[in-house]
């Protein structure tokens, strides 16, 4: 079963000592979800003030700049992974970096 | 009626074993408690013609496995938008031989999925009571004052989400255990918390006392290692102990420390005293036995006539450091208050940290008036209760802090 796991965050976070470390944790967790083959795929995202939302209201669709929910956490990255179950998936999950404060969303994905 | 009765027995005697037995098996919440249910029903009407079997629980241990193998290759063969086929009567020859494979015990297998953290906690306990003890969507509902749409609507969000997310049928990891038997003991806590709310015992949350106290031992029967488990089952019996002697004839609560200890109930707090002496043998000290020890040392009153104060806070002081809470907080000040003085103890009142608005908090208004009528002081003490009695309290406390109001204005 493919599990998504969103990564919610600060992205004003700048510190740049604290911005390598992530880095160096996710290359890390990339190697190892790789290693074990639960890898599919994963991307960081560029900032939320370059996303577009496109909504469609009574069938009418209109363009926005920005993300679709203006919250304090933006969702800057994900991993798309193959787990057996979610406590695997959860296990995952827990040791994606981010810093002191944000927050991991994993969702399953409705099989084809 | 024969039937009926045996058919009782056997689900009061072996009805969660079963239930728990199919839902692992075929990995299927919703599936296992229809195939008990319609288990049931055909024992009601086998027994009553042929007479009940040798050993009813394996016969509807038996019966309700072949019905959810028949449901589940039926659905099978719906989503494969085949033709549905003909579903085989389960013959009397495979049914008894079927009744001699023993029942798994599951039980605790279950416990852990029903109270899995990735569960909301208020469905956790709902989903345990509903697919392990078998009681019905209306009881869970009346217990936690909701409506039965609402319970229901819960109950299905919750199981939906243990097959879509694909929650694990196993026993947690050794990485994850602290984390799942927190989520199973916190479950069990507010079930009993929701059952020892009403004094009076009277409503459908004494259902939930009892399942409380069912549940907590057979967890503790499950896991004979884990200290906490074993504090939990202790807090639980020591705190049920006293429910005879919380509320007089009148109906009006009567607090811990004025209760005729003839009243407890020794068999329980007997129980609790060997599983806090085992979980001491473990030597791994924690927040549920830290709360037995408390209640403990107010049982010891029944035997010493006289409750060890000192000890009491003592035991709140540790409590604190390992989980705070406003709660412990206002208790351990109304200890203090017991230890070393009233003065003392409303020192450690004024200093609680509690939520927001602390002065619309029925605790901290019913200890602040105890605390001042300790002290003499009536009139702050009248006002005190009056602030507790605006609040809102349940039946039995408004009568108590009624007849204290009283009571300080005869003077």
């Amino acid at each position: 079963m493919q599990y998504l796991l969103l990564i919610y965050g600060d992205e004003t976070q700048k510190d740049p000592a604290i911005l390598q470390d992530i880095t160096a944790a996710h290359m890390r967790l990339g190697a190892e979800l790789a290693e074990s083959g639960a890898m599919v795929g994963g991307n960081r995202l560029r900032p939320s003030e370059t996303a577009t939302t496109i909504r469609t209201t009574d069938g009418t669709q209109s363009l926005h700049d920005g993300p679709y929910a203006e919250t304090r956490e933006q969702l800057g990255g994900y991993y798309m992974i193959e787990a057996p179950d979610l406590d695997a998936a959860i296990a995952w999950g827990k040791k994606i970096p981010g810093g002191p404060n944000y927050a991991i969303e994993v969702r399953p994905v409705w099989a084809m | 009626m024969e039937a009926e009765r045996v058919l009782a027995q056997a689900v009061s005697d072996a009805g969660d074993r079963i239930r728990a037995a199919l839902a692992i098996r075929f990995r299927d919440l919703d599936l296992a408690e229809e195939a008990f249910a319609f288990a049931s029903l055909r024992a009601v009407e086998t027994w009553g013609r042929d007479g009940p079997p040798r050993d009813p629980a394996a016969w509807l241990y038996a019966v309700g496995r072949r019905r959810a193998f028949d449901l589940g290759r039926r659905a099978q063969v719906r989503a494969r938008a085949a033709y549905d086929v003909p579903e085989p009567e389960p013959d009397p020859e495979a049914i008894v031989m079927a009744a001699f494979e023993p029942i798994p015990d599951e039980r605790l297998r279950l416990i852990f999925i029903c109270c899995h953290p990735a569960l909301a906690p208020e469905a956790r306990i709902a989903l345990t009571l509903r697919t392990l003890c078998g009681l019905s969507v209306p009881r869970i509902a009346r217990a936690w004052l909701t409506s039965e749409v609402a319970m229901g609507q819960r109950l299905t969000r919750a199981k939906r989400k243990i097959r879509e997310a694909k929650i694990r049928f196993e026993i947690p990891e050794p990485d994850a255990w602290g984390e799942r038997l927190d989520a199973v003991l916190a479950t069990l806590e507010i079930a009993y918390a929701q059952a020892y709310e009403d004094a009076a015992g009277a409503s459908d949350a004494a259902d939930l006392a009892a399942e409380s106290l069912r549940l907590s031992g057979l967890l503790a029967e499950l896991l004979p290692d884990e200290p906490e488990v074993l504090g939990l089952a202790a807090m639980i019996r020591l705190a049920e102990s006293r429910r005879p002697a919380r509320m007089d004839d009148a109906g009006v609560m009567v607090p811990l420390s004025e209760q005729e200890v003839g009243l407890w109930d020794n068999r329980l707090i007997g129980e609790a005293v060997i599983l806090l002496a085992r979980a001491a043998e473990l030597g791994r000290s924690g927040p549920y036995q830290l709360m037995a020890a408390i209640h403990g040392v107010h049982a010891a009153r029944r035997d010493t006539g006289q409750t060890a104060w000192p000890r009491v806070v003592a035991l709140y002081d540790a409590l604190m450091r390992v989980r705070p809470s406003a709660v412990t907080a206002v208790n351990r000040a109304v200890a203090l208050g017991e230890a070393q003085g009233a003065e003392q103890g409303m020192a450690a009142l004024a200093a609680v940290e509690g939520p927001d608005r602390i002065t619309e908090w029925l605790p901290y208004q019913a200890a602040r008036a105890g605390l001042f009528a300790k002290a003499g002081r009536t009139a702050e003490a009248a006002q005190a209760l009056a602030a507790a009695l605006a609040l809102d309290p349940a039946p039995a406390e408004r009568l108590f802090l009624e007849q204290r109001l009283r009571n300080l204005k005869a003077g």
